[in-house]
């Protein structure tokens, strides 16, 4: 039964990461995290990304996960330092393949998944002309605002398959742009702790990611009068480490682990708009023991300005 | 006479013309590097009571700012609208002719 105990943590485990790194980075500037750039007062900005991510595990249960979901995103220029996001994601449909005593089988959902709050403040700027160098710590909260007790004819979903989490989570990092005419570096440093819900607190979340953006079109601004669009190819690095999840009596060992991430993707970057699409690939996976691993993460979306 | 009426008549219309002319701005702003960061600082100088239009040249870091006829900017106001978009107002200055091409080189 994947309702028994064993496959239920193992599922749990297995699924785990989902929430965290599916949408959770939905956020403002490279496509899978925050930018340090500012909103101008008053300014709103609203984002859109569809996230198509594929997991695989090794086990004998031979688990596939599947997750189509968008992540919406408004944020607001309070003042030129301070941004605030609010971002939700839904979930067309997050399912999970394995197999079981029973034999194979399909379990899913949809839904809306929890609201995350957050808010960035620009510590430090250097502009200089055609350029600038921004620092800007981000902090923010996950409320459990999506339904945490879907069931299915087997029975209540596992935790992590379920659109929201039920717990309260925090996170906190710092984010650091450099920009140029020509190019762009970010950089960004990020700590989750989540909460507890049911027995169950999803192992905590340190991550560095870094993306490099590079203008190829135009080539040159020479003679290039006012606000000329721009194509960017970008590359993106995500490397997280998850701890154990933690259950009713410990914690469980097939969860968690260490994983790095490379995307390279294209952005369109107009006065008002931005389309965009990556590719996540991972480039290393230490899941510790029988820990779900990615296949790989597609993400498109667009972001609005007014 | 006649010559030096017609004289006069054109100096006066030229003068009118130019008194007419919508006053332009030239402002030198850092920290802007691509388009999307534009729409901020066009969307903080079009608040600006009297503002007419807003053009942005990315790529020369320069925006150009036209006001309503009669109604002038000032720096100050500038420099606040810049510092509200998240940039730095590097220089200001008020366009020499109609084109506003001055200063900008």
């Amino acid at each position: 039964m994947v309702n028994s105990n064993r496959p239920s943590v193992g599922v749990s485990v297995l699924i785990g990461t989902l929430l965290l790194a599916g949408v959770s980075a939905v956020q403002a500037a490279p496509n899978t995290f925050n930018t340090a750039l500012s909103v101008a007062k008053g300014q709103y900005l609203w984002r859109e990304q569809l996230v198509l991510r594929e997991r695989s595990g090794n086990g004998p249960m031979e688990r596939d996960v599947s997750v189509q979901a968008l992540g919406s995103v408004l944020g607001y220029g309070v003042t030129s330092r301070l941004a605030v996001f609010g971002m939700v994601p839904y979930f067309f449909n997050k399912e999970l393949d394995v197999t079981t005593p029973m034999g194979r089988i399909e379990r899913d959902t949809s839904g809306f998944g929890d609201v995350s709050l957050f808010g960035r403040y620009t510590l430090y700027k250097k502009d200089e002309t055609g350029s600038t160098f921004r620092v800007a710590p981000v902090f923010g909260l996950t409320a459990p605002t999506g339904d945490d007790n879907d069931s299915d004819r087997f029975g209540e979903l596992p935790r992590p398959l379920q659109p929201g989490d039920g717990a309260w989570d925090g996170f906190a990092g710092v984010v650091t742009t450099y920009q140029t005419l020509q190019y762009q570096v970010d950089g960004q440093l990020l700590y989750r702790e989540n909460g507890r819900h049911d027995a169950l607190a999803r192992g905590d979340e340190t991550r560095f990611d870094a993306s490099l953006q590079y203008r190829i079109w135009p080539r040159s601004l020479k003679g290039v009068a006012g606000t000329p669009s721009f194509v960017y190819a970008l590359l993106e690095s995500n490397v997280i480490h998850r701890e154990h999840n933690e259950t009713g009596n410990g914690t469980d060992a097939d969860s968690g682990g260490i994983q790095w991430l490379l995307a390279p993707g294209l952005q369109y970057v107009s006065r008002s708009w931005i389309v965009e699409g990556t590719v996540q690939l991972p480039v290393v996976e230490d899941p510790n023991g029988d820990a779900i691993e990615d296949d790989y993460v597609v993400r498109i979306g667009f972001r609005r300005n007014f | 006479m006649i010559k030096k009426l017609s004289l006069l008549v054109t100096t006066l219309v030229f003068s009118i013309a130019v008194l007419a002319a919508d006053s332009r701005y030239i402002l030198g702003v850092d920290g802007l590097a691509c388009p999307f960061c534009a729409y901020g600082i066009e969307k903080r100088l079009n608040r600006i009571d009297g503002v007419t239009d807003v053009q942005v040249n990315v790529g020369e870091s320069v925006v150009h700012v036209t006001m309503q006829e009669g109604k002038t900017l000032s720096e100050d106001r500038v420099n606040q609208a810049v510092d509200e978009a998240g940039f730095t107002l590097r220089a200001f200055s008020e366009a020499e002719d109609e084109t506003g091409g001055n200063g900008e080189q």
